[in-house]
């Protein structure tokens, strides 16, 4: 017998209540995925666009700094292009495109500050729709399809199941490991992004006028994560094999966008088809030039929420319907015929995705 | 029957269906403190007992109390009581043997340093200590299940429930996993069931035993008074002849039955016989070696049991 061992001993502590449970299995979840390499290195990779995104702040900022906003925005209002600093032009174009503050230069200080919280709101709704949206979806794949099926497979659920905790507190476990990659790999970054821009504004004044973004960054990211760790979650308890999650999850992104992609398109073809029956018919006039609205519009500058058209298909694909309801959370999108059919499927796909996942992890209990 | 504030469990009419199969058939049984053995052939309905008596399943009928809570509207209190060793490996992949002790133990509401500190504890007791770093995964069987039982008792529960605890065990981790659960039983208090097929196993250890055999309560009661035969008998080992103590004993009236060649079996059953029998051996010439009770094997007490027409034994039961 070794030394140390005591033989067996009782123990009359004092018990946490189910909760610490939940705790238990989101920080044991966490370090078991976190040994996975690809998740070190996609949540690495996750930080790697914030570095450009950080330039664009900074490259904002200076412009204001030397004073050069007021001449962007002389230029942006007569239509000249600014595209030659990317997506920065972009943006700028646009919100400064509508002002006419450079005109009138009747209180230019509200001005600013109204263009700097549009165009740091579009600067981080951009950040996260176009890069953080497509990496979270790849790291919620690599991790979500194995924490239920994983429990199936090994026959671990009367792990759980004969502690005194619940389906709800497992869920509940569950749902917060995945919460942590989306925060490292969302909520951090464009945490920091905010930060990173605060430090290279002239003043730091500019945290009181932009004190809401740090919110609207974690609304949008909880925005982002209710539906996806759902249904990722749905379809991990549906199989004991983590390999067919992982394509079905997989597979639903990219069917939807490619769903999406197809109705915007019909859309596109048959508003084509329209315009040339109307200039046939000589109701309209042959202008090269006319394109209908959602096709004029690149992905980035959809992203950045700088297209204004209302896309009437995007509930059909997680990653569209979630963009608008991001829109929506940094003010950017703020007609409720944009925002309200995403944010209803959304609601409905999360519903849906929580009773299956209630349904699979009752399921031995209900035997 | 004993007195309902001192049953630790307590099954009254329990009934369980699997669709059109009855897997439990108006079971009735209490569990008393000390170790108890649940008995019974493959799918007698052992397992599925277990899981009821955690509220596991859905029951048709009946009630299960456990420490006065019913497991299936009050599981959290159960739990709290009762460590369970499934009959199924069940462990998560990745975890070394300690972190998954310390997991089941923070899962049972330790906090986290105090559940290291029991998780240690419980392995060393369970000599499984020197694989303790080593992923439970790659662990072989019998230091999965040995892990599995520390998993189990690291809450210090009041119950421990065991499903085939001795499955995969060598011999001598076989007698020290028995000798672990006598003496949670006996120095500790604990109430230990223990479901297995392994017949040595529970006459090695159990005070009280049920037979169960297709779903239904052929057997219930202690260990030795099961295994006591109806008319009682005494074993004599002597040295010296057998033919002439045999009659010897009939001359005083006692018709002994010769089982080898030094071993008898005699119909004695009080003070005055045993007195004829000292004076019969003595007139015999023979050494006695050896004067004890005769009890049965309990393998025959259960193959007998579990043969029972079923209507003969729910009638018994």
């Amino acid at each position: 017998m070794p030394l140390h061992d005591v033989g067996y001993r009782t123990w009359q502590g004092h018990r946490r209540g189910p909760w610490s449970a939940a705790v238990a299995i989101a920080t044991t979840g966490t370090k078991l995925a976190w040994t996975s390499r690809w998740l070190r290195r996609a949540v690495f990779f996750a930080w790697s666009p914030a570095l450009f995104f950080a330039a664009s702040f900074f490259a904002f900022e200076q412009a204001i700094d030397e004073g050069r906003i007021t001449s962007l925005q002389e230029r942006a209002a007569r239509g000249s292009n600014l595209d030659g600093i990317g997506l920065l032009g972009t943006i700028l174009a646009d919100t400064l495109g509508r002002s006419d503050a450079a005109q009138t230069h009747v209180d230019r200080d509200a001005e600013l500050v109204a263009t700097r919280r549009l165009v740091w709101s579009r600067l981080l709704l951009a950040f996260m729709r176009a890069p953080q949206a497509v990496l979270l979806a790849v790291v919620v794949g690599l991790v979500a399809p194995a924490l239920i099926s994983r429990d199936l497979r090994a026959k671990a659920w009367l792990v759980y199941f004969t502690r005194p905790l619940s389906g709800i507190h497992y869920i509940a476990g569950k749902i917060a490991v995945l919460a942590t990659v989306v925060a490292a790999v969302t909520v951090l970054p464009a945490l920091a992004l905010w930060f990173a821009g605060v430090l290279v504004s002239p003043s730091v004044w500019v945290v009181v006028e932009t004190w809401d973004l740090p919110l609207r960054i974690v609304a949008a990211s909880v925005a982002l994560a209710i539906p996806t760790v759902l249904v990722a979650l749905a379809y991990s308890s549906l199989t004991a094999e983590s390999r067919i999650a992982s394509f079905a999850w997989f597979a639903t992104w990219a069917a939807c966008w490619i769903a999406h992609s197809s109705l915007a398109t019909a859309d596109y073809v048959a508003a084509m088809d329209a315009h040339a029956t109307a200039v046939a018919d000589g109701l309209e006039s042959d202008d090269d030039d006319w394109r209908p609205p959602p096709r004029r519009v690149n992905w980035v500058a959809r992203a950045a929420g700088v297209d204004t058209t209302i896309d009437r298909w995007s509930w059909v694909s997680p990653y569209h319907a979630i963009g608008v309801i991001q829109a929506w959370i940094f003010g950017v999108e703020t007609r409720p015929e944009a925002y309200v059919p995403p944010l209803i499927a959304m609601i409905v796909v999360s519903l849906v995705s929580i009773v299956v996942l209630a349904w699979r992890v009752t399921a031995p209990l209900r035997a | 029957m004993i007195a309902a504030d001192d049953v630790p469990a307590r099954l009254e009419g329990i009934v369980k269906r699997y669709g059109r199969r009855t897997v439990l058939d108006r079971v009735t049984c209490d569990v008393p403190p000390g170790i108890t053995g649940l008995v019974g052939p493959n799918g007698a309905g052992k397992s599925t007992l277990v899981r009821a008596m955690l509220g596991l399943v859905r029951l048709a009928a009946g009630e299960v109390r456990i420490y006065g809570h019913d497991p299936t509207r009050n599981p959290r209190a159960v739990r709290q009581l009762v460590g369970v060793v499934p009959e199924d490996e069940c462990a998560i992949p990745g975890l070394a043997a300690v972190e998954m002790v310390r997991y089941a133990a923070r899962l049972s509401g330790l906090p986290g340093t105090e559940a290291l500190r029991r998780a240690h504890e419980v392995l060393d007791w369970c000599d499984a200590g020197q694989e303790r770093y080593r992923p439970v995964e790659t662990l072989s069987v019998g230091m999965r299940q040995k892990v599995a039982f520390a998993a189990a008792i690291v809450h210090d529960p009041r119950m421990v429930i065991l499903d085939e605890p001795t499955n995969g065990l060598d011999p001598i981790e076989r007698r020290a996993m028995l000798g672990r659960l006598t003496t949670l039983a006996h120095d500790h208090g604990k109430t230990v069931f223990v479901s297995t097929h392994v017949l040595p196993d529970v006459q090695a250890i159990c005070d009280r035993v049920i037979v169960l055999a297709a779903g239904r309560v052929r057997l219930e009661g202690r260990l030795d008074e099961l295994t006591r035969p109806v008319a009682p008998q005494l074993r004599l080992e002597i040295t010296g002849s057998v033919a002439a103590c045999l009659d010897r004993l009939a001359a005083v009236g006692i018709r002994g039955r010769r089982l080898d060649d030094d071993t008898l079996h005699l119909p004695v059953q009080d003070a005055a016989g045993l007195e004829r029998l000292w004076q019969a051996t003595r007139a015999a010439g023979v050494v006695v070696r050896a004067l004890t009770p005769v009890q049965e094997r309990f393998e025959d007490v259960f193959l007998r049991a579990i043969a029972q027409p079923q209507e003969a034994a729910h009638a018994a039961s």
